[in-house]
């Protein structure tokens, strides 16, 4: 079993949002305003014309950290948030009751309510539409166009993610928090 | 078996039932229940026909004024658990007359409490099955919830021994009830504690603070529970052990605003983001001054202080500011918690409030919440009528 993850080269990032569509279309995800697992989330530029801060402008493609140690999943009372076999961090509708707990003790306001189950639902890494087939992408990260997002198994030595992590610098978003992200920002 | 042997209760007609003094204030408070519970009754199919969209709930502040309001039940109702104990479980003289009134008011208010809770949950059937299926031990609602229900059972079968004249069983379960209600309540603080990720709510004071302010409410609700009784004549005994408690309440809320003063100090102290920030909008908000500080601690405090506990029946107008400063409380708990944004850096994308998160409770929220109150009351008229709760 794999332990997926994911690498951002997010200053490549050009707020296109096609991860969010393809994020959208892939799992069926309800218009409005609430009804998402993706973001990019946008920095304003600092500063007064013309001495405007270049650095400060860039863009943080963002969604479920996939915790290892998720507070999302200690807190559920009925264990409807489980970890799966590949370590993704998953919601089982049928068991969700919708206290919305996790909602509140998740660092990265992840959650939302999926009106068609009418529990909570995340990004469950494309698991029931790719990894269960076999398929070792996600939909955000098939479609970026600049190649932010590099996909797959921490634990293989080999993989593409486990050698930049190894190469690049990189940091996590919260890691003080001790929620371990499997989502990696690479600087 | 005859019902009546098992569990001594008043005979009524429909016609009996509904017969009381008619004196203005009865009609009033009549009415007003009717009227509020009414209200509840709406709200309700309004959420049964539109789920969570009718409240004012979103995905930043997911819990609202109903959390609250579930909150507010079941800490009156551990108060009125933990006061009524100190007479018939630990024997303290004063507090011996407000045995039974206490415990079905302890009942009345966790069962509204469980009412309201149930249209928060969205799925409250499914929640009764999963708890026990696959339980979350690592879930400070789990054991929140589980508790609550034990205390449920204890404190009703106390209730049923007391009614039975059976003082010994009466005191086991209530010694029962008062553990098992002190866990549960300490577990409800713990629910909001836990949140590593909200550095205003996390850490020890909320599973202290719950028990403290429980007994507070507690203290208000049996000056109402009492004034009411009495229409402000009260028996010379009553008036001894209604000073006694003003005394008792009295230090109460010294050591809570001491608490409050420490959290305050301690939270704004190095202004450490998402803490700092939040308690210094906290403690200058229009309801911690008014609600919490002048409505919830100061005036019943300085009644007390001034008369030395003596002017009871001040004491039961100063229970109403009480209350209503306890809602406050149990509001701004709710409230503060949420509003610093997780995200920050979504800001733009999805037009989250550049500053805080806000939330204005619904129409529909108001109703279920406000109208519990008039459930409290019906369910408190029913059991004054089929039960004898002075004796
Ligand atoms: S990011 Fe939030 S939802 Fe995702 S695993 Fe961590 S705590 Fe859970
Ligand atoms: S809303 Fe569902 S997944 Fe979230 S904590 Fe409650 S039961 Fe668990
Ligand atoms: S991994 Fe899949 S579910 Fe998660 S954000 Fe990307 S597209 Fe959505």
């Amino acid at each position: 079993m794999a332990r997926y993850g994911m690498a951002l080269d997010y200053k490549s990032c050009i707020n296109c949002k096609a991860c969010e569509s393809a994020c959208k279309e892939e799992n069926g995800i309800l218009l409005g305003a609430d009804n998402h697992r993706i973001w990019v989330g946008v920095n304003e530029i600092e500063g007064l014309f013309p001495d405007l801060s270049i650095g400060s402008s860039n863009f943080q493609p963002s969604q479920c950290q996939q915790c290892d140690n998720a507070p999302c999943q200690t807190v559920c009372p009925t264990n409807a948030t489980y970890y799966d076999d590949n370590g993704v961090v998953r919601v089982n509708p049928d068991q969700c009751i919708l206290c919305t707990y996790c909602m509140q003790a998740c660092p990265y306001d992840a959650r939302y309510v999926d009106d068609r189950t009418v529990t909570v639902d995340k990004c469950n890494f494309c698991s029931d539409t790719r990894l269960i087939h076999g398929e070792t992408t996600t939909a955000c990260q098939a479609t970026c166009p600049t190649k932010v997002r590099i996909f797959g198994d921490l634990d293989d030595p080999e993989s593409e993610i486990s050698q930049v992590l190894r190469d690049r610098e990189h940091y996590s978003l919260k890691a003080h928090l001790g929620t371990k992200p499997k989502l990696f920002y690479l600087t | 078996m005859n019902l009546s042997k098992l569990l001594p209760y008043n005979k009524h007609t429909v016609k009996s039932f509904f017969e009381f003094e008619r004196t203005p204030l009865n009609i009033f408070m009549f009415l007003l229940s009717i009227g509020l519970f009414t209200f509840m009754l709406i709200g309700i199919v309004i959420y049964l026909l539109h789920g969570h969209h009718a409240y004012g709930v979103t995905r930043q502040h997911p819990w609202g004024l109903l959390i609250a309001m579930y909150v507010f039940f079941v800490v009156s109702s551990t108060g009125l658990c933990i006061m009524s104990s100190l007479g018939h479980v630990f024997n303290i003289k004063a507090f011996k007359i407000v045995g039974k009134r206490a415990i079905i008011g302890a009942i009345i208010t966790i069962t509204t409490g469980f009412v309201v809770i149930a249209f928060e949950i969205g799925h409250p059937v499914r929640m009764v099955i999963y708890n026990i299926l696959t339980p979350g031990l690592t879930s400070a609602i789990w054991w929140m919830g589980t508790l609550y229900g034990l205390y449920l059972f204890f404190i009703i079968m106390e209730f049923f021994f007391l009614n039975n004249d059976n003082h010994k069983y009466s005191k086991i379960f209530g010694l029962a009830g008062l553990v098992v209600g002190l866990a549960a309540h300490s577990n409800l603080g713990a629910v909001f504690g836990f949140l590593v990720a909200r550095p205003i709510a996390n850490g020890v004071f909320f599973p202290l603070y719950f028990i403290l302010s429980a007994m507070v409410t507690g203290s208000y609700l049996l000056f109402l529970i009492y004034g009411w009784r009495y229409k402000m004549k009260f028996p010379p005994e009553v008036k001894q052990s209604m000073t006694t408690l003003a005394q008792v309440l009295g230090l109460l809320l010294a050591i809570l605003m001491f608490f409050e003063v420490w959290r305050a100090l301690t939270a704004i102290y190095g202004l450490m983001p998402e803490r700092g920030d939040i308690a210094i909008h906290m403690i200058t908000s229009k309801n911690f001054l008014i609600g919490e500080v002048l409505l919830g601690m100061l005036i019943p405090f300085v009644i007390i202080v001034l008369s030395k506990g003596r002017a009871i029946k001040l004491m039961v107008y100063a229970s109403m500011t009480g209350m209503v400063g306890i809602f406050f409380m149990r509001y701004d708990l709710v409230h503060d918690t949420q509003l610093a944004p997780m995200m920050p850096l979504k800001i733009r994308e999805y037009s989250l409030p550049p500053g805080l998160v806000e939330y204005t409770p619904s129409p529909t929220e108001w109703m279920i919440a406000i109208g519990a109150i008039g459930l409290s009351f019906m369910m408190y008229y029913a059991a004054d009528k089929f039960f004898d709760l002075d004796h």
